[in-house]
């Protein structure tokens, strides 16, 4: 089954025509995701790795009304209005890979996707992959093994590093999902989790957050309640409190937003917790 | 972006919110004409000024000297002062708390005002919570101005007060979400005895990724900076080209990957009993020149006993990145040792361009050594802190 995307996914990406989204297309496709079709306003007409690109998602979506998936490459600026625009043709889950997303802008965006129930994944997120099945987004499909894991972290290279750790211990992973580096996100971990509890696929869930924010914070009263076992890994026990470093997200806000304070109230709330990534396999094994 | 008291309050003017009558000086010459008795207040983006001797009154022309003379220039936890803002002193009839921020786990925006100021939020909502007023909006709504007469009503004013107080709580809100604000804090916000609404302090914080719709602040002398504290001159270099880089006092130069990585691998160091001696996000797509200056930065940090780098290919690939390294090491020839690991995207290609390096010019690789997928990463970090350790 997976989550958010699989085999039967009909993709389409939002910028096809940048460098970035113009190559991963060419992996998405290699992939075997099903790439129906690009959009770069202006730009309609032209062809990227054999996908046509089209001015709008409305014509794009009139051309392939089975669209599942979107994905966002554009500039932050132009975010917004992609993401809207995606939502306002009728496709329900936008995957925003686009980082540094103005935090009102995403306000906006998380409002109108709450009203229509879409899903919205990111920004800053590296993207989804289903191993086997489908990838939307960048991630690296040679670490990448199917299996009955599902993962959910913040950061991109992290999410790589758990593939790469559980591949080498023999395990692999139903659907990976980056929630997005970005200060405000379109989903929560709650969100994720929901899906992987559901999921047949998945026996047991790894997520994995950083300092600053309060998502993992606000994941635990869901993961009580869960059956599915979870092993957690949060980056930043030893990062100078006060400094910013990289992406917005990893600011210490107050109490709330200290390595320490995810890790205490995720471990009251039941995950085991890594303290480095070739534990999360061992913890894994332990719980499964 | 958190921004100095005089900068926030430069916004506030042009929204006529009002502050109290001020000159910013940053040398002692500067200081004439103006009328005592004043406020010194060293413009530093610190909590706390007041217990920290960074706000001083003065009466006279001789003590406001003697006191700029002990702010200007000094440091205080690593933050030198600039700039010092000059205002009126002015007799405070009653304080107020006010401020318009995001609420993170309801993901809206929301004005919060409270007739107890002066003290910190946190000392409000824990010593008298009942006077904490809370109102959030929808995301993008704009506000009306009955409901900052609303909230004016709730802290309890009447009259004009009411009606001017209210106004100002509607431009904070307004000015939150126009400006692209994460915090509009004016605590306190003053009643004066002449009956004068003033703003006597300002915290502000701007979304530094909606800088750029807001041509307006540069107009008010408001440019894009660096966060907080001082910049060494590699942090600079860094700061300049857009490397979001900061110095550690530990021995092994990381050169990671993206952000999040980037503070795992703090974590991994220590963990594993290393210290790292910077922060780096070298993810993101950076191009070859980013990349050559990244690894420059962490060679010519003189504490720097080793360099661990990753490369995790998503984004970011590895072509460019094994491009960048072999052009740094074949041309400057470092004696510094490398750890590296290296997967992902454009791996193959990656792998191509270091075996031709190392066939044409063998010498300068000696010392660097990558480890591909099947090595763990922690196997990585404990041979760069062996190595860091001369072992």
């Amino acid at each position: 089954m997976a989550i958010i995307i699989d085999e039967k996914s009909k993709v389409i990406v939002q910028g096809i025509t940048g460098r970035n989204a113009s190559l991963h297309t060419k992996f998405m496709l290699d992939y075997g995701t099903q790439v129906v079709g690009g959009v770069t306003p202006g730009k309609g007409g032209e062809e990227v790795h054999g996908v046509k690109v089209y001015d709008t998602v409305r014509a794009c979506v009139n051309d392939h009304p089975d669209v599942t998936v979107s994905s966002v490459w554009v500039p932050p600026r132009f975010a917004k209005d992609a993401i809207l625009e995606a939502i306002d043709a009728g496709v329900r889950t936008v995957i925003v890979i686009t980082e540094r997303i103005p935090v009102h802008d995403m306000l906006q965006i998380r409002r109108r996707a709450d009203e229509l129930g879409v899903l919205v994944i990111g920004g800053n997120t590296p993207g989804v992959i289903s191993p086997g099945k489908c990838l939307v987004g960048m991630l690296p499909k040679v670490v990448f093994t199917a299996g009955n894991i599902g993962t959910v972290a913040r950061s991109g290279a992290i999410t790589y590093y758990i593939a790469n750790s559980l591949t080498l211990s023999g395990f692999g992973e139903s659907t990976s999902v980056g929630l997005g580096g970005d200060p405000i996100l379109g989903s929560n971990f709650e969100t994720v989790l929901r899906l992987f509890e559901e999921d047949q696929e998945t026996d047991g869930i790894v997520l994995a957050g950083e300092i600053g924010g309060v998502y993992e914070e606000l994941a635990a009263p869901f993961i009580r309640e869960m059956k599915k076992p979870v092993v957690g890994y949060i980056a930043g026990v030893v990062a100078p409190q006060g400094k910013r470093l990289g992406h917005a997200g990893a600011i210490i806000e107050g109490e709330m937003g200290t390595a320490d304070s995810k890790i205490n109230v995720l471990r009251e709330a039941g995950v085991s917790i890594a303290k480095t990534l070739s534990e999360i396999p061992e913890l894994m094994r332990q719980r499964l | 972006m958190r921004l100095y008291e005089h900068e926030a309050k430069s916004i506030f003017r042009s929204l006529s919110i009002s502050t109290p009558q001020s000159v910013l000086v940053g040398s002692l010459s500067e200081l004439r004409k103006v009328t005592f008795p004043v406020v010194l207040k060293a413009q530093v983006l610190l909590g706390r000024r007041g217990k920290a001797g960074l706000i001083q009154g003065a009466d006279s022309l001789d003590e406001a000297l003697s006191i700029l003379q002990d702010m200007i220039g000094k440091r205080f936890d690593g933050h030198e002062v600039k700039a010092v803002l000059v205002e009126e002193k002015v007799d405070v009839e009653k304080e107020y708390y006010c401020a318009a921020t995001i609420d993170r786990i309801r993901h809206r925006p929301l004005l919060i005002t409270s007739d107890q100021g002066g003290m910190e939020i946190e000392e409000i909502s824990r010593v008298h919570p009942e006077t904490v007023h809370k109102r959030h909006f929808e995301p993008g709504e704009k506000i009306e101005p009955y409901v900052g007469r609303e909230m004016a009503s709730r802290i309890e004013l009447k009259g004009e007060r009411l009606v001017e107080m209210g106004a100002v709580l509607t431009k904070i809100y307004t000015m939150l979400v126009e400006y692209d604000c994460k915090l509009v804090e004016i605590n306190p916000l003053v009643i004066t005895t002449d009956g004068r609404i003033l703003a006597l302090d300002a915290k502000v914080d701007l979304d530094e990724d909606a800088m750029y719709r807001h041509s307006e602040l540069r107009r008010l002398g408001i440019e894009p900076r660096h966060e907080v504290g001082e910049l060494n001159e590699r942090e600079k270099i860094a700061k300049a080209a857009g490397v979001p880089y900061v110095e550690l006092d530990g021995d092994i130069g990381t050169f990671p990957g993206g952000a999040g990585f980037g503070i795992a691998v703090l974590d991994l160091i220590s963990h594993f009993g290393g210290k790292a001696a910077n922060f780096m996000d070298s993810g993101g797509a950076p191009s070859q020149e980013r990349l050559r200056l990244m690894i420059g930065l962490l060679m010519d940090n003189p504490n720097v006993k080793v360099v661990f780098g990753a490369r995790f290919g998503g984004i970011s690939r590895c072509d460019d990145w094994a491009r960048a390294v072999v052009q740094y090491v074949t041309e400057t020839r470092p004696s510094k040792p490398m750890i590296m690991r290296m997967v992902g995207n454009m791996e193959k290609e990656g792998w191509e361009i270091f075996d031709e390096a190392r066939r044409v010019d063998p010498e300068p690789f000696k010392n660097i050594k990558i480890y591909r997928w099947d090595t763990p990463i922690e196997e990585v970090i404990k041979e760069a802190i062996r190595v860091a350790r001369g072992m």
